[in-house]
């Protein structure tokens, strides 16, 4: 496939381009001389963490550059064409007839006060392509070939109207309205739920194949990039690391950096199982009911988490698996049921609570930057808890705290006296982690703690929580999304859908067929890093039964 | 629909309940003079005899609670009582004054609405560019004025230095309209030369704010030219920040009027006011308080309710 | 033509070249732009209007070269940390800065840099100004400019103690409503509601009328007015630092409400807050001196802004600027606080605009 495109003709060739980002009343270079060529009908995965200038390159593939940026220099050739020297106003022609832009968040993205489809047409009626009543009845057909449901109508509403995933294909609609060559997609799915992803990717593949559209893939997740792109570039901080088909990126990796976000899942640890006879279960939620405000969002949710063992509550967005944490640390009074801590209930409200029983159950957070105030330091924020509950002071605090950074393997001198902000993201992390075991407890919830991670530091944070489970018998409650973190992590797996457990056991049965209807579906929606897991999968399914259309 | 009207019926329900609790303020404050109206008026000197007499006129005896249903109801239907120092009724002394101030804040809002818009949208699109900062400047100095220091500046260039306008707004009845707004110029120019500039402030940020959604990006993105992207894509959602803006300032006039009518001796409820404050008029502070208030509360109103309705995520509900 | 007409031309095209040859696009766009508008000018105004360019033009070039030299001395006698964060200051900020420097000076030891007493009369009503009397004498033959600094110390230090009340109230209501919620919150919200919809003026009228004119009367009826303002930001405030996970750490620890506010919540509530309370002083200054100026405020002989606005109103009608020289140091002191407050907000909030 690939050695054809290449005789093609290039449609667009990018030089030694840098970027510069005005911050700190300074410009500060952020893309360091990349280069990219792309062909006709080829589609180019770009890969890169947080930071890693990929959307600011996406967008200076359209000569556009954000607010607060600015193109240093380089060139940017589209089919024959200078566009770093071109005038505004032909860019302007360019964008949305030529190059098309798919954003992040499309629920953001599309103007509140106009009908969808009186965005869709504006490019198309701009550039006197088509007639408005013609560009409706094309919008009609992206939207019939997009499968999204009712073609014919679901243009007609105003965006906040129409689910998330239905704006996603939406825009891809909208971007294809004057059949340009090329499309920028700028992390699609990234806000998705795993399940709606697949349809969006699917549509996505659908309509680019089928125009022979060219265009660049944007974002962070290998797995969806390996289902996309015949091509994919791998970047850090500005630079490119390497370059290479997908076939031969997935199976031989070059770079270092690379082959590291290949390695990431290698962790993986036996799975125990639960202590026999009489033994009491540490954490015992029974029969709960939630609601906020009249909403209800929790219904009969029931699981035990024994000693020393690792329980993972896995769902998409809203399947109340935070809500659930909520009530077991008492923020959220549950309306019905209890939770038993060794045997004995606790008061449904943390104010009432003994300060024993706070101390017995800690917290590690998502956000490592929220969770910890920017404004306190070190060693105060891992010595209060130490001082607030065992009334440590002086020597003996301080002692304490040197001895609990040694324990998150942070040099305690380097950082006994510093501040959150000047920390990286996984330092933080080790921080929070050490803010709750200085509580010395013996149940630790962790909310999503990899997932605003990068994966290499991902996998030092989950190592570490093993070790400390190991060496302190902790029991962890891990929240997740994120079904290679529960592989990895889990003896236990709980399964919730809209506010109900719908299926749970140990990690071996529930990764095991049969499953539950939905666990299936949440299990085989988690792409893979095989080129051709989404056409398997689509020919499994059947491309009428992914997504929404698949609810069960 | 159900959903639109419903919020504005609950604003609009909130509105009376707020002014209804500014008219208790207003009477109630009354009350918690030490002694009582007639002591507070007639001084120290006065004989027991007078004291009584005032209290028989203004029918003290009474419980204040009924005395409020009284003066309430009597100000729904636009009587206000008795002035304590003319005698006459407060009514006949508001009802020409307040058409003056009403007159001087039209003239000073239709001026400095559109003025101050069409500015600030002109500097939200020349962010950070020298013009940007110079008029960041001004406005703040504008803002940062008192009115009576614009007001007296206005006095000795247009009017002593080279009299051009007059200095005091003496208007009389069965003048010509062009009169009017000649004589009115310098006050209705100090008012504007404020509220423009705060004016001007808010609708650029509230334009900037609006220009970094992402929807607008998405605009810029499908090469829809720039004034197109302003007037389609920008204008339909900054409605409610505009009207909120306009609003706000209008009810800012409000204040400012009272000052800028002493300065100019403008004949108006803000003078009127200020005099029945200095003479401890009861009755026509109460009824000044209440108009001003009252008209601060529906400018207030009717901006909420101009948000609500312009809502394009309240206007088609789901 | 005079030569200075011709020198004045002359100067301002040649720094336009010059400008425009060196690619300097922004000043070019400056001077050539003054450049056209003096040719209007001229041609209207005639050589005076050319005058007062210069004039402005000077004043101006002095106002900034004092902010520049002001700020390079506060670079060298502040701490490492501060001068940091002063060198990024914008030239309008560190004018601000220097005025307010000035005038607290000016307060602080009024009564030796005043050359006269504040109720002393020293000449005939209305004096012109001599070598004993900088600015004139007032209605009254009182020095005009020892009464300008004693005003420094009554004006300002009014303003200040009823916004420092203000503050206090708004803020410690504001904390606790973000940090408590339910009744309390909602309680304290209805309250600020209401008082913030009755126009301040009126409402200090209205207060005044009842109590009379005396300074504790202005200062409490004042505070009252304004600090729902504080209220409501410090409230937001907090509001965006109460859903911090931080927070909900520390209430699953068990710390009480105080611990929360003064550890958790105020370290990273100091930015907006220090900048609110430069603007409330602005708003509160503006009201007090208007309600001295409608002689409802502070009361004479106590030499006050606003009160000497109003005494001396009748000399505008004679083409004198005297009683533009109070109104014009209140606007001078307003201005310099919000350059300061601008800077401050642009800052914290960290937009890059």
């Amino acid at each position: 496939m690939t050695t054809t495109k290449q005789k093609k003709d290039i449609l667009l060739n990018i030089k030694d381009l840098r970027i510069e980002g005005y911050s700190d009343e300074k410009w500060i270079e952020i893309v360091h001389g990349i280069d990219l060529t792309l062909h006709r009908g080829e589609v180019l995965g770009l890969i890169g963490e947080s930071g890693a200038g990929k959307s600011t390159i996406g967008l200076a593939a359209m000569g556009f550059a954000r607010d607060g940026c600015r193109i240093s220099g380089g060139s940017i050739e589209f089919d024959g064409m200078e566009l770093t020297t071109t005038p505004e106003s032909d860019l302007r022609a360019l964008r949305g007839s030529r190059i098309a832009y798919v954003a992040q968040s499309a629920a953001a993205s599309f103007n509140p006060a106009h009908k969808i489809i009186d965005q869709h047409t504006e490019a198309p009626i701009q550039y006197r392509i088509s007639k408005r009543l013609d560009a409706q009845e094309d919008a009609m057909q992206l939207y019939e070939r997009l499968r999204l449901p009712n073609p014919t109508e679901i243009g007609f509403r105003y965006p906040h109207q129409v689910s998330g995933g239905q704006l996603q294909r939406a825009m891809t609609a909208m971007a294809m309205a004057c059949r340009p060559d090329l499309i920028i997609f700028d992390e699609p799915t990234t806000a998705l739920d795993v399940t709606t992803q697949i349809e969006v990717l699917a549509a996505i593949r659908d309509i680019v194949d089928q125009f022979n559209t060219a265009a660049i893939y944007i974002t962070h997740d290998l797995a969806v990039v390996a289902q996309m792109a015949d091509t994919i570039k791998v970047l850090l901080k500005g630079n490119e690391v390497e370059e290479a088909s997908t076939v031969e990126m997935l199976e031989n990796p070059k770079e270092d950096y690379t082959k590291s976000l290949w390695a990431v899942r290698s962790f993986q640890r036996p799975q125990k199982l639960r202590p026999g006879g009489d033994a009491v279960p540490v954490v015992s939620v029974q029969n709960i009911d939630a609601a906020y405000g009249d909403t209800k969002v929790l219904e009969d949710v029931s699981f035990d988490i024994y000693e020393g063992m690792t329980v993972a509550v896995v769902g998409e967005s809203g399947s109340g698996k935070s809500t659930t944490a909520r009530c077991i640390t008492g923020l959220l009074p549950p309306t019905k049921g209890q939770i038993l801590f060794k045997g004995e209930a606790l008061p449904p409200s943390y104010k009432n609570r003994t300060k024993d029983q706070l101390r017995q159950a800690q917290m590690i957070y998502q956000m490592a930057d929220t969770a910890l105030n920017p404004k306190v330091k070190i060693s105060e924020i891992i010595g209060r808890p130490a001082r607030f509950y065992s009334g440590l002071h002086g020597a003996a605090l301080k002692n304490r705290v040197d001895e609990l950074l040694d324990l998150i393997e942070l040099e305690p001198s380097k950082y006994y006296n510093r501040y959150p902000p000047e920390l990286s993201g996984g330092q933080k992390q080790r921080i929070g982690i050490a803010r709750a075991l200085a509580a010395e407890p013996t149940f630790i919830i962790c909310d999503e703690v990899t997932s605003a991670l990068d994966q290499l530091v991902a996998e030092g944070i989950l190592r570490l929580l093993d070790r400390l489970q190991k060496e302190l018998n902790l029991a962890y409650m891990f929240i997740t999304h994120d079904l290679a973190t529960v592989r990895s992590i889990a003896d236990e797996v709980v399964v919730m859908q809209r506010g109900k457990v719908v299926e749970q056991g140990p990690k071996e049965e529930m990764f095991q067929p049969p499953h539950h209807a939905y666990t299936d579906l949440l299990l085989s929606s988690v792409p893979e890093m095989d080129p051709n897991w989404l056409t398997t999968l689509l020919e499994e399914r059947g491309v009428d039964n992914v997504g929404e259309a698949a609810d069960v | 629909m159900g959903d639109i009207l419903r919020l504005v019926a609950r604003r609009l329900g909130l509105g009376v309940v707020t002014l209804f609790v500014v008219s208790i303020l207003i009477f109630f404050a009354v009350e918690l003079l030490p002694g009582d109206i007639a002591e507070a008026v007639l001084g120290q000197s006065a004989t027991q005899e007078t004291v009584a007499a005032m209290r028989e006129q203004l029918g003290l005896d009474r419980p204040a609670p009924v005395r409020y249903v009284e003066w309430l109801s009597g100000a729904v239907q636009g009587d206000f009582g008795v002035s304590l120092v003319s005698g006459e009724r407060v009514s006949a002394a508001i009802g020409p004054r307040f058409r003056n101030t009403l007159f001087l804040a039209a003239y000073a809002a239709v001026i400095a609405v559109p003025l101050a818009i069409i500015l600030g949208i002109i500097v939200a699109l020349l962010r950070n560019t020298v013009f940007d900062r110079v008029a960041n400047v001004l406005t703040l100095t504008s803002i940062s004025s008192p009115e009576f220091f614009l007001g007296y500046i206005l006095i000795l260039y247009l009017s002593v230095k080279t009299s051009m306008f007059p200095a005091i707004a003496s208007l009389s009845h069965g003048m010509s309209f062009g009169d009017l707004l000649y004589r009115s110029f310098l006050p209705a120019l100090t008012l504007v030369l404020v509220v423009t500039a705060h004016m001007m402030r808010m609708t650029r940020a509230a334009i900037i704010n609006l220009l970094a959604s992402p929807y607008i990006e998405m605009a810029r993105l499908k090469g829809v030219p720039p004034w197109k992207v302003i007037v389609r894509h920008a204008l339909p959602n900054a409605w409610a920040p505009i009207i909120n803006v306009v609003a706000l300032n209008l009810a800012y006039l409000i204040t400012g009027v009272v000052l800028v009518e002493v300065v100019f001796v403008y004949p108006g409820v803000g003078q009127l006011l200020v005099d029945a404050v200095s003479k401890r008029d009861f009755p026509v502070v109460q009824a000044c308080c209440l108009i001003f208030a009252a008209t601060f509360i529906l400018l207030n109103l009717a901006a909420d309710v101009g948000s609500i309705l312009t809502n394009p995520r309240l206007r088609h509900p789901k | 033509m005079s030569y200075f007409v011709v020198g004045y031309y002359a100067l301002l095209i040649g720094l336009s070249c010059l400008a425009a040859y060196y690619k300097q696009r922004t000043p070019f766009m400056l001077l050539f732009s003054l450049t056209l508008a003096s040719f209007i000018m001229g041609i209207i105004g005639g050589v005076s209007a050319l005058w007062t360019v210069t004039l402005a033009a000077g004043a101006l070039a002095l106002a900034a070269g004092t902010s520049y030299a002001f700020r390079e001395f506060l670079v060298i006698i502040l701490p490492r940390e501060t001068a940091k964060e002063i060198k990024t200051a914008p030239l309008t900020a560190s004018f601000g800065m220097f005025v307010i420097f000035t005038y607290a000076i000016a307060g602080i030891f009024a009564p030796i840099i005043a050359p006269h007493g504040e109720s002393q009369v020293i000449a005939s009503a209305f004096a012109p100004p001599d070598e004993t009397m900088l600015l004139g004498a007032d209605q009254l033959g009182r020095d005009m400019f020892s009464r300008i600094i004693f005003g420094a110390r009554n004006s300002v230090g009014l303003a200040l103690i009823a916004t420092l009340l203000a503050f206090f109230m708004g803020a410690i209501g504001g904390l606790f409503a973000a940090t408590k919620g339910g009744w309390f919150d909602q309680l304290l919200g209805r309250i600020a509601d209401v008082i913030m919809s009755v126009p301040s003026l009126i409402f200090a009228l209205l207060i005044l009328s009842i109590f009379g004119t005396n300074l504790a009367v202005i200062v409490v009826v004042v505070a009252v007015i304004y600090s729902p303002r504080v209220f409501r930001l410090s409230r937001a405030v907090a509001g965006n630092v109460v859903v911090m996970d931080y927070i909900e750490a520390a209430k699953l620890r068990g710390e009480g409400t105080w611990y929360l506010i003064r550890r958790e919540i105020l370290p990273n509530s100091t930015a907006p807050l220090i900048a609110e309370f430069g603007l409330e002083f602005c708003f509160v200054f503006l009201l007090i001196a208007g309600l001295s100026f409608l002689g409802l405020g502070i009361q004479p002989p106590t030499a006050d802004w606003g009160s000497m606005v109003r005494e001396n109103a009748t000399l505008i009608s004679f083409g004198d600027m005297t009683p533009l020289i109070p109104a014009a140091a209140i606007a001078l002191l307003t201005v310099s606080v919000n350059f300061v407050v601008d800077w401050m907000l642009y800052r914290s909030s960290g937009l890059k605009e």
